[in-house]
């Protein structure tokens, strides 16, 4: 008998209909993916298993875990039932944990609240279980808070207290999407182990194929609320015989066809870096002491051709963001130069920056924060025009704005639009309209497809791609995620500890780093293509 | 969608808002009272009937009549002069200098924001109570005492709300956006800092003001508001207190004055504070 | 955790010389002659220019200022020029009033408030939920002095169960000076608490809110346990904050209230002494007064420090 069995579940929020007849079945120690899209009704699948869901949502259907009717089950037999006998895993490590409690105390709390242990027992159990998700207590003591460690680490904490008491079924909703690829790797692995070892059934919750082939047994792909496909992994990912399927593995493995525009590139320094620092002052440890001054961004220098596509990409932290602000002079580098066509750039005032502004652009990661959202689409997207050096008129203007608009695919009658009123695609073509409205010749792009939906994600570097080639627009892309840097850049570097530490031929370096930081990246990114021949290789 | 449409669906949504909808009405009603009394009240404020003092309630006389015999509904008409002109003023001096102030140090970070911030623990310091001690101590009682002494109070208020909500606005991308577009810090604060914060600073204002018709109270109270013959709530309040055991209307209805209006004024801010993008406000 | 509590000492410290340069400049400078001022218009020459002397003011700005904190720092207010006795024996007498005053609301204010807050988070949107916050709404609307006065008027007027006003002293005993005590509390509490429970109850609602309450529900603790063990003490930094801002209303209201019940505390001796403009005895009152509040922020800060473990390692 199946541990977790869903029939024919339904789920309504007030009048929008979240999930429609869903049937979703895990065995002990099976890892099941479910997959889909944002909004396609995952995380309310595992709410509804942890009968956690949002005040005003009505679940119809049957849930049975275990022999258990889990629609008929009281709050108190699903307390008994939560954290005991299914443990739970949330996307966001930073926010889950209580910031005034102790990481030691949070674990025991469940193993307490459950076992009736006495401290001394619990804390035993405590120190075992954080021991062994890898924060063993010699260097993580349980009097840490969580605020002392890193996003990772605090995940780790998590997943210590959805195991502690050995559940026969974890749930984990897109536990790595706020980690960087190394972290994904190792969190995937860690989960991976505990399935083996205590032989629970695990429900992998993520909205990228690309995470989930090398990890999970067997794949459920939901979209709008219902199961599109659903089968053992191998089967799913090489016969692809649902459309949707289909379109999510093509979406996650796609590279826009840059070929036909390689003519357009010509030689000369656009963008070059020398012996570029950032330090910024230790914080306050004492009355008069200071901790050592950190180096987000240590001795970098390069050169970007003009309409060339770069990458830069490395873990979260090792100061890229920070790199790219010096770039687009919103930061001043503690040392080193920058020079934009033949100028430098490091130490103009905000004036004589006007004209590098206008041939430098930048687009940013969250679709939705990018905007102001009391200003309509083409006030937006006309925001640059004010660094140019003559007013325009406001027909110019308009048919300004209509090109830029067109360019990214917006339909013209939308320029009277709020931007809550557009998708995020839509609102990433946006962003993108704003940054080429100047005709600049470097956009400086930071994560601007991770936020996306894989399909919606295709399309964008579709589009950056397209504009790459037909405008001759260098690019700065800055990225955690190789399929991205593969997709649509000509050179990489490779970036940690402030420090660049490889670079080259992006293709060849991604199959063949040499650096230490290089060969993590490549061999923690989700690679379907891999993954798949993997799959095909064992099958014979 | 048009800018016209998106009005009425603000307007008509603020509306079914049951905080918002009843504050509003009792604000107007005050509003309107307070101008009624310009031009008619039952009795002129500032005749005397000895024979007539210290009635209850009755046909004659609404609200009843004080000890100088004047009529008690009237004088609460002309006291809300007063109390809305009071608190009025001083939250147009504490938004008029705490907004920009907050916005500067939000705007410069660093020195400024740590000295503005110091500057706020100062006026802290000072409970409207206290300012009004000093300034009466030496200039002598009055309205304007009461006018600076909240006001001041009112400063540091505006500043640590808009500070704080410019500081959670800077660090977004669309600033990000427009300081990449070559806009400085002012056109940025007028441009985008402003109209996302207006939100807080109208729900703020009508906060402060509640608070502002409170403190006068207080302070006419204890005689360093606004000074006879000027009718004011508090004063009436402080003259009702000698009474109390003969003529316990005295004190009744004019309290009821500041309670109403405080509870429409708070109803209304609450209210506001739902109906306007209360996401921000979350963030804050 | 030294460094933060280091941090804010000084910061209070700081805050308080800047409060002094304040007070001194309203009561002794912006007069312009405060012997005059004080004597008034129909003074004779000889009795202004003793009192200058006294005063000492016609040594040079600085050194007076100088000299008039080096008395505060010693506990030397200067001398009544009404009372003709040290502004500190005065205040030392009327605190004796006011501080008990001022505690007995914070407390009873503060094990309303909080308890109430909590009761209404826990039932949020349920019926008891809405009357109880109803009743805060009305409850912030209210003046301390006019609850006062009817609170006299029902307990002391009708009832006769308390006295109306006036106070015996202390060394008429414990009880009835406590007993003169409880009406101008609950006057002052009861207004307070309203505003601390909606604050509570608001902040309580914030954090269940939070990622980290789902994390400690699907630990399988009910919505009881999430609400004393994992809302309660996060939510009480902004009840913290908004204690400290009452303290100062609190302090005020003291001062308002004690009017209303005849009590001799600082209130009344600050109000007589604006009377007869003896600026000395003010400018001694409103800096206890401001000392006291300065003091409380600090201290609230300081308890930020306990709450939060995140800023035991910030500076």
């Amino acid at each position: 008998m199946a541990l977790l069995e869903i029939k024919n579940l339904s789920l309504k929020i007030g009048a929008f209909q979240a999930l429609k007849r869903v049937d979703l079945a895990i065995d002990p120690g099976e890892i099941r993916a479910l997959v889909g899209e944002s909004g396609s009704g995952k995380s309310m699948t595992a709410l509804s298993i942890m009968k956690l869901l949002p005040s005003g949502a009505k679940a119809e259907g049957q849930i049975r875990f275990n022999g258990k009717d889990i629609l008929a089950a009281s709050e108190a037999d699903m307390c008994q039932l939560r954290g005991d006998d299914i443990g739970m895993v949330f996307q966001e490590p930073m926010t889950a944990l209580n910031p005034v409690k102790t990481i030691g105390e949070q674990v025991a709390e469940g193993i307490r609240q459950h076992t009736r242990a006495s401290r001394a027992v619990a804390e035993e159990q405590t120190c075992a279980i954080l021991d062994r998700v890898g924060l063993p207590t010699s260097k993580f003591p349980l009097r840490r808070y969580p605020h002392e460690l890193s996003g990772g680490q605090r995940q780790r904490v998590v997943i210590a207290i959805a195991c502690a008491l050995k559940p026969k079924l974890l749930i984990a909703d897109e536990p790595t999407t706020a980690l960087d690829v190394v972290l994904q790797a190792q969190i995937l692995e860690l989960l991976q182990s505990l399935v083996d070892e205590q032989k629970m059934g695990l429900l992998l919750i993520s909205h990228d194929l690309a995470v989930v082939a090398d990890t999970a047994h067997s794949i459920t792909i939901l979209r709008h609320g219902e199961v599109m496909d659903n089968g053992e992994t191998t089967q799913i990912l090489t016969e692809q015989t649902h459309p949707y399927t289909r379109q999510l593995a093509q979406a996650s493995m796609h590279v826009p066809d840059r070929t036909s525009h390689q003519h357009v590139r010509s030689q000369g320094s656009l963008l070059s870096a020398r012996n570029l620092e950032r330090s910024y002052r230790g914080s306050r440890s004492g009355l008069f002491a200071r901790s050592e001054d950190t180096k987000a961004v240590d001795d970098v220098s390069f050169d970007l051709q003009q309409g060339q596509s770069m990458a830069l990409v490395g873990r979260s932290g090792c100061g890229k963001s920070t790199l790219a602000r010096m770039i687009l002079a919103l930061d001043r580098p503690t040392a080193g130069e920058i020079k934009f066509g033949n100028q430098r750039i490091d130490h103009l005032k905000e004036d004589a920056l006007r004209p590098v502004r206008q041939n430098m652009q930048v687009v940013f990661q969250d679709p939705y924060g990018s905007f102001n959202p009391r200003h309509k689409a083409d006030r937006l997207v006309a925001e640059p025009l004010y660094l140019l050096d003559r007013p325009l008129s406001s027909s110019e203007k308009r048919d300004r704005i209509d090109a830029a608009l067109e360019r990214v695919g917006i339909p013209r009658k939308d320029r009277d639009k709020y931007p809550h009123e557009f998708s995020g695609g839509q609102r990433q073509r946006l962003a993108i309209a704003r940054a080429i409205i100047t005709e600049p010749k470097l956009i400086v792009a930071d994560e601007p497809v991770s936020a996306l939906d894989v399909s919606i994600r295709a399309q964008i570097l579709d589009l950056f791609a397209d504009l790459n080639g037909r405008l001759g627009i260098a690019y700065l892309f800055i990225t955690h995620d190789l399929a991205v840097a593969r997709a649509i850049t000509d050179t990489v570097m490779i970036m940690s500890n402030g420090k660049i530490v490889e670079r080259g031929n992006t293709g060849e370096v991604l199959r063949n780093p040499q650096s230490d930081a290089g060969r993590a990246l490549v061999q923690a990114s989700p690679d379907l293509h891999k993954a798949l021949a993997r799959r095909i290789g064992e099958q014979g | 969608m048009n800018t016209s449409t998106i009005w009425r669906e603000n307007i008509a949504k603020a509306l079914s808002n049951r905080s918002f909808a009843i504050g509003l009405i009792i604000t107007g009603l005050l509003a309107l009272i307070a101008a009624l009394s310009f031009v008619w009240t039952p009795y002129a404020v500032g005749t005397f009937d000895i024979v007539g003092k210290l009635k209850p309630p009755s046909a004659a006389h609404w609200l009843g009549t004080d000890h100088f015999g004047r009529d008690i509904l009237s004088m609460i008409m002309v006291g809300s002069r007063n109390s809305i002109a009071v608190a009025f003023v001083s939250v147009v001096i504490g938004a008029g200098v705490g907004i920009p102030l907050g916005l500067w140090a939000a705007a410069r970070a660093g020195v400024i924001d740590e000295v503005l911030m110091r500057f706020n623990d100062l006026i802290f310091a000072f409970p409207a109570l206290l300012s009004a001690v000093m300034i009466t101590a030496v200039f002598g009682p009055g309205a304007v005492n009461a006018i600076i002494a909240i006001g001041i109070f009112n400063i540091p208020v505006f500043a640590r709300v808009a500070r704080g909500a410019a500081l959670s606005l800077w660090p977004r991308e669309y600033i990000l956006a427009a300081r990449a577009s070559g806009k400085g810090a002012a056109r940025i604060t007028v441009e985008h800092i402003l109209p996302n914060m207006a939100n807080l600073l109208v729900v703020q204002a009508t906060m402060q003001f509640s608070l502002g018709i409170l403190a006068e109270a207080g302070l006419s109270y204890v005689g360093l508001g606004s000074q006879p013959p000027m009718p004011s709530w508090g004063r009436m309040l402080f003259e009702a207190q000698t009474m109390i055991s003969i003529a316990p209307h005295m004190a009744l209805f004019p309290g009821l004055a500041i309670v109403t209006t405080v509870l429409g004024l708070n109803l209304l801010g609450d209210g506001l504070r739902d109906v306007l993008d209360p996401k921000l406000w979350r963030e804050r | 955790m030294l460094s933060y509590a280091s941090k804010r000492v000084l910061i209070g410290f700081l805050t308080l010389l800047a409060a002094s340069v304040v007070v001194f400049a309203v009561l002794e400078v912006v007069p312009g002659d405060p012997a005059r001022l004080m004597l008034g218009m129909n003074a004779t020459e000889d009795a202004v220019r003793t009192l200058q002397e006294q005063m000492g003011l016609n040594q040079p700005l600085i050194t007076r200022y100088l000299s008039w904190l080096g008395g505060l720092l010693s506990g030397d207010l200067g001398r009544s020029y009404t009372y003709s006795v040290p502004v500190i024996d005065l205040i030392t007498e009327r605190v004796a009033v006011s501080l008990p005053l001022a505690l007995i609301s914070l407390a009873l204010s503060t094990l309303i408030a909080i308890p109430v807050g909590l009761f209404s988070a826990a039932r949020r949107g349920s019926l008891s939920d809405t009357a109880t916050m109803g009743v805060a709404q009305v409850g912030v609307a209210i003046p301390n002095f006019w609850f006062a006065l009817l609170l006299v008027y029902v307990f002391a007027v009708t009832l006769r169960l308390v006295p109306a006003g006036g106070f015996p002293g202390w060394h008429a005993g414990l009880w009835p000076g406590l007993k003169s005590l409880i009406l101008p509390s609950i006057a002052l509490a009861l207004p307070q608490a309203a505003i601390l429970a909606r604050i509570t109850r608001s902040a309580l609602l914030d954090v269940l809110g939070e990622d980290y309450i789902r994390t400690a529900r699907a630990k399988g603790l009910s919505r009881r346990k999430v609400l004393y063990r994992h809302a309660l003490r996060n939510a009480l930094i902004p009840v913290l904050t908004i204690l400290g801002l009452q303290f100062a209303f609190l302090l005020a209201g003291t001062i308002i209230i004690e009017n209303v019940f005849y009590l001799p505390g600082l209130g009344r001796l600050v109000f007589q002494a604006i009377t007869q403009r003896d600026l000395i005895v003010v400018e001694g009152v409103v800096m206890v007064l401001v000392a006291t509040v300065i003091l409380v922020n600090l201290l609230v800060d300081l308890s930020y420090a306990v709450v939060d473990p995140r800023l035991r390692s910030r500076a």
